[in-house]
């Protein structure tokens, strides 16, 4: 059995891919400094592998020791044929992410590192226009959330309650308000907020810093994943040291500078730490869990924008979408939309700027990477992942977590921009980190593994979402190991068509996500699935003879 | 264009509503059945269960078009608000299939344990299966085992048979405010369970029985005792509290097998209290009188109704000739109607005769769910202090007959009795009991002494054995009548049961005796006449009538609400 989807469900895909390389180069033990070292670059590299992979390519384990092996490395980017439109990375400005550096280097970017490196000009820049005017800004620059969903950030703030001014043109009070900062990353295979909280989170905190004076959010809460126990101190130090830097507190945003508004603009910024469940990434379960309660989704309407976080207006961001705020503020939005792609769809919603996307599974070089969107996802592993694993076909790629459906053999070309669902019939780009599997992979376990992971996650407060990924899984699981029949792979299909949000039979969209998942992945795939099962024999009566009509 | 009050169009049908209603509320108060669990009036809206989704349609604000709603997507109508001109199918195919999927998943892993569930018969899972499910299961996997709970003094959870609507947990968390009750795990390995140590005892707990839509929170008192199609429900009122609590008697051959909330949203909402819930026991009690006794020798020897009778009308009459004055204990745990009748009697052998109203027990302080709300909430519900349910009816009675401040408290009657010694006390007595324990007090006892009693009550007790006449009387089960409860408002309740053995309502009792003064005390003149029935809406007209006071007994008694007639399963076909 060929357990290579086993790894999808498995955080270890997205640690090693990220940290891949520096980790690798460590030295072993305390002996003579020893690393071990690619010898050549087309070696396939076997970050993670299934046991029989390993086996296949045990010669390709086998590493030349060689004294401090560093020098031996390979030069940068020599043959990269595809850059950024902006000529540099943007979110991993002070992130050695290849192909432009080597993650080698990566290290925390402290408060004093942040500023000398042009940190916090946006916000300055933010603080003396109108909260009003850096709404326009982002909303003419269409940048769209990084969750998944794709919705128009400046969009979005523009529902808050409208605040209304006296003849002296000072503003209403607006009462509480909260910003809630979805760092809440589950969704197997993604690990790019990861990368910016782990390393740069003065970025993220300019950017909470420009979206709460944008909207007049006096609070903002980051709801952290509770696996994220590192990121969550790198976080929490950061916020210290924007404290102590006068960037939050009382006295007002950088140290109670005076505002377009009128007078210093103050916020107050908060971790809160998860406690482990995915479905409190959900914007609305995100906002009980911050409130203390359950991570049970709400109904909606009322929308978080005009009840939320303890009944109050409330945004919710992703971490990536406020890490694009200091450039977008700073270089104006025009220059943002000379990044990434137009729509190809008359009237469509352009995918503008860059993203992070972080490729694990079969391919040579795992990791993050920050690229424009609209890169084939054939550039994003030939050229940036140098490759499929082991020289291997590729044969499909989960389009960006797992919830978004998988993009089959012959959609190796499709453009990784926000227009992909509708191209390639699957869900969306969600959070555009492919995970790449290449000719030996099971995709019955694939599809198995999936529905494990949702069945597990399911918060199970709609019965069809409850009740229906268990069931999924349990057919999933005898259909792998052979014990089904064909009306069951029918069966599974129909299950997983009648649940989810987009036919309103739950709440939240976890159960759209298992049923793009497994629904996408049968029928791309049909004729695996059916070589697992037995025939369903329909018992057929046959007259004979003189009782025979016609 | 839009009618002057809006409406809705559900299955076809034009239904008018009220802005703010949803559209379950719309079909459900239409009796448009749509099926639904974890929807409750008197709970917040979850739209968790997912059938109640149906098909709408909305017209276009600018062209006036119908349009599909929310993009053609299912909606719940537990939480959709309903707007003028919609166009709602539960009976689309679309709504149909969703009811199906929900159907099954539910099942899937439910176990088949209808035979042995105390839920079977009147089970939403079940009807609704019935009704939109599907007839036979897919599922060949193996079902999720869950374990029984022991929650609560009162309350069992079989965590397998659980749908996971949450009005339980909603229940206490916005009725009562204890908040007891929690959901565990995720997923389908989720159980309903409470915390560690913390056992669901509020006063309300039998409440979250009822309120579960299948059979996984059971009754601890009601467990395995009676399959629920054999019962038979008659509507009563509270007969222990001052609350005056709609209930429903769930009876069968002459017993009470439970008692249930009557809905009532002026009065009790959908709840009552474990006390009343479990307060009939008294009705079944060892100690319950069947037969009428007369003292023997300083001991009560069992005697027959005509002797007893004929003894208490010449000892009562006995008393006045002496002088003395005859007095009434009418019970708070008595209906109206029996109090008129009691103290028509004793008016009919002393026109001053002295009226009382019996001891009101009184435990603790009100209480008011959830705590903190006020009284005027219309979500609150209030726990009367004041045990006795017709203290003011019975005052309010007696006050019509002998005038405003002539009535006694229990206190003042005790004093009466007491100095009962000289020519113009008190020589004769007839107390009512009817209490749902003992109640004699050593005081009570006290007073009787020396004076002829007659005694008419449910159970045994001291101040039975020293009546002179002793009576069975049956208890609020067993006959019709009136209560006035704690805010004023006069409900009639229902006779469930034939009364136990010998036992008769005091009103039965009342008319007997009334009977038997106007022979002149003696069965042998009766001749051919026979006593009135005891008929409580006779009682309550001839009341009305004959006291402009107690008019109220025929304008503002509410009865309870017609039950809506069961849609029967089966079609009649001529055969």
């Amino acid at each position: 059995m060929n357990k290579s989807a086993s790894q999808l469900g498995s955080r270890k895909a997205g640690k090693e891919s990220s940290r891949g390389t520096p980790a690798r180069d460590a030295p072993i033990g305390n002996g003579p400094r020893l690393a071990r070292v690619r010898i050549s670059v087309s070696r396939p590299r076997l970050s993670h592998g299934t046991l029989e992979t390993r086996k296949k390519h045990r010669g390709a384990r086998r590493v030349r020791l060689i004294p401090d092996a560093r020098k031996a490395r390979p030069t940068l980017g020599t043959a990269m044929s595809y850059t950024l439109k902006a000529g540099q990375p943007i979110l991993t400005k002070r992130i050695p992410c290849w192909p432009f550096a080597d993650p080698k280097g990566r290290h925390v970017v402290s408060y004093d590192e942040y500023v000398r490196s042009g940190g916090y000009e946006g916000l300055r820049k933010a603080l003396s226009m109108k909260p009003d005017s850096v709404t326009e800004e982002v909303k003419k620059s269409v940048l769209r959330g990084r969750g998944g969903a794709g919705f128009p950030t400046g969009l979005k703030w523009t529902f808050l309650p409208k605040l209304t001014t006296d003849e002296s043109g000072v503003e209403a009070d607006p009462g509480a308000r909260y910003l809630a900062i979805n760092a809440d990353e589950s969704e197997p295979g993604t690990f790019k907020d990861r990368l910016l909280m782990d390393f740069d989170p003065h970025l993220v905190l300019e950017g909470i810093a420009i979206c709460c004076y944008a909207c007049r959010i006096r609070t903002a809460f980051i709801f952290i994943r509770g696996e994220y126990h590192h990121q969550a101190h790198v976080l929490e130090t950061a916020i210290k040291e924007a404290y102590e830097n006068g960037i939050f507190g009382g006295k007002g945003l950088l140290g109670g500078t005076a505002t377009g508004r009128g007078g210093p603009f103050a916020v107050e910024c908060h971790v809160h730490r998860g406690a482990g469940a995915y479905i409190c990434g959900e914007e609305t379960a995100l906002l009980e869990a911050l409130e203390g309660k359950r991570g049970w989704p709400r109904i909606k309407p009322p929308f978080p924008a005009i009840k939320g976080l303890f009944g109050r207006p409330t945004i919710i961001n992703n971490v990536e979408t406020v890490a694009h705020l200091p450039s977008i503020v700073e270089h104006g939005s025009e220059w943002f939309t000379r990044q990434g792609v137009a729509s190809t769809f008359p009237n469509g919603m352009a995918s503008y700027g860059t993203k992070l996307m972080g490729v694990s599974g079969h391919v040579n070089r795992p990791g993050c990477y920050e690229c424009d969107l609209g890169i084939p996802l054939r550039t994003l592993v030939e050229e940036h992942c140098q490759g499929m694993r082991g020289g291997k076909k590729f044969k499909g790629a989960i389009a960006g977590g797992i919830s978004m459906g998988i993009l089959g053999p012959d959609q190796y070309e499709a453009e990784m921009d926000f227009d992909i669902g509708r191209k390639h019939n699957v869900l969306g780009l969600g959070t555009a980190c492919p995970t790449v599997f290449d000719q030996d992979t099971d995709m019955v376990a694939v599809a198995r593994n999936i529905a494990r992971f949702f069945k597990h996650e399911s918060c199970g407060q709609c019965t069809p979402c409850r009740e229906g990924s268990g069931w999924l899984y349990q057919l999933l699981g005898r259909i792998e190991e052979g014990h089904g029949r064909t009306k069951d792979l029918d069966l599974t299909l129909e299950i997983a068509t009648s649940m989810g949000s987009m036919p309103g039979t739950t709440i939240c969209g976890l159960a759209d996500g298992n049923n793009w998942a497994v629904r996408t992945i049968i029928n791309k795939y049909r004729a695996e699935f059916e070589a697992r099962v037995r025939p369903t024999f329909v018992p057929i009566r046959m007259t004979v003879g003189a009782m025979a009509k016609g | 264009m839009s009618s002057p009050t809006p409406t809705i169009t559900i299955n076809g049908v034009r239904r008018p509503f009220s802005p703010g209603q949803t559209i379950l509320q719309v079909a459900n108060a239409a009796g448009v059945e749509v099926p639904q669990y974890c929807y409750h009036d008197g709970l917040s809206v979850v739209a968790s269960c997912r059938i109640c989704l149906c098909e709408v349609w909305s017209p276009n604000p600018r062209t006036g078009a119908l349009e599909p709603f929310m993009g053609g997507k299912l909606v719940p109508s537990c939480q959709q608000t309903a707007s003028d001109g919609m166009v709602v199918h539960t009976d689309s195919p679309k709504a149909v299939a969703n009811q199906k999927a929900v159907m099954e998943y539910l099942l899937i892993n439910h176990p088949l344990d209808c035979p042995v569930c105390d839920q079977s018969g009147e089970c939403f899972l079940q009807d609704y299966s019935y009704q939109y499910g599907r007839g036979v299961s897919r599922f060949q996997e193996e079902k999720v085992k869950q374990p029984k709970k022991d929650l609560g003094n009162h309350v069992l959870l079989y965590s397998d048979r659980c749908i996971m609507c949450t009005r339980c947990v909603r229940f206490t968390r916005e009725v009562t405010g204890t908040g007891e009750l929690m959901v565990m795990g995720r997923g389908n390995k989720e159980e309903i369970d409470v915390f560690p140590g913390i056992p669901i005892n509020n006063e309300l707990s039998g409440n979250v029985i009822d309120l579960c839509p299948v059979g996984a929170l059971l009754d601890k008192d009601f467990l395995f005792q009676q399959r629920v199609w054999y019962l038979k429900e008659t509507p009563s009122i509270d007969p222990i509290t001052a609350s005056g609590d709609n209930i429903w008697i769930h009876h069968n051959e002459g017993k009470i097998h439970r008692v249930k909330p009557r809905e009532n949203p002026r009065v009790n909402k959908w709840w009552i209290t474990d006390e009343v819930r479990y307060g009939w026991k008294f009705v079944h009690s060892a100690d319950r009188l069947g037969a009428p006794a007369r003292k023997q020798y300083g001991y009560p020897a069992q005697s027959d109704f005509p002797r007893a009778y004929e003894i208490a009308v010449a000892g009562l009459r006995r008393a006045v000739e002496d002088g003395g004055r005859v007095a009434l204990l009418a019970s708070p745990m008595i209906a109206c109607e029996e109090a008129y009748l009691l103290a028509q009697v004793v008016r009919e052998i002393d026109r001053e005769a002295v009226l009382a109203v019996g001891p009101v027990p009184v435990k603790g302080s009100d209480r008011v769910y959830p705590p903190g709300a006020s009284e005027d909430d219309p979500r609150a519900f209030k726990v009367h202090a004041e045990k006795a349910p017709n203290a003011r009816g019975v005052r309010r009675v007696l006050e019509a007959l002998a005038g405003p401040g002539q009535v006694l408290d229990f206190e003042a009657f005790l004093r009466a009795m007491g100095k009962g010694t000289g020519s113009s006390g008190v020589r004769a007595a007839l107390v009512t009991g009817n209490y749902p324990s003992a109640w004699t007090t050593p005081e009570l006892l006290g007073c009787l002494g020396g004076k002829f009693i007659v005694a008419i009550d449910t159970l045994a007790g001291p101040h039975v054995d020293a009546a002179d006449i002793s009576l069975p009387a049956a208890t609020f089960a067993e006959k019709s009548g009136t209560f006035e409860n704690a805010r004023g408002m006069i409900q009639s309740f229902e006779r469930a049961l034939t009364a136990f053995e010998g036992a008769r309502p005091e009103g039965q009792i009342a008319f007997d005796l009334l009977h038997l003064i106007a022979c002149g005390g003696e069965y042998e003149r009766a001749g051919a006449t026979r006593p009135e029935v005891y008929d409580a809406a006779d009682i309550r007209s001839r009341m009305a009538a004959e006291h402009e006071t107690l008019g109220v007994f025929a304008s503002a008694v509410g009865h309870p609400a017609p039950r809506p007639q069961a849609r029967p399963d089966m079609r009649l076909v001529e055969i």
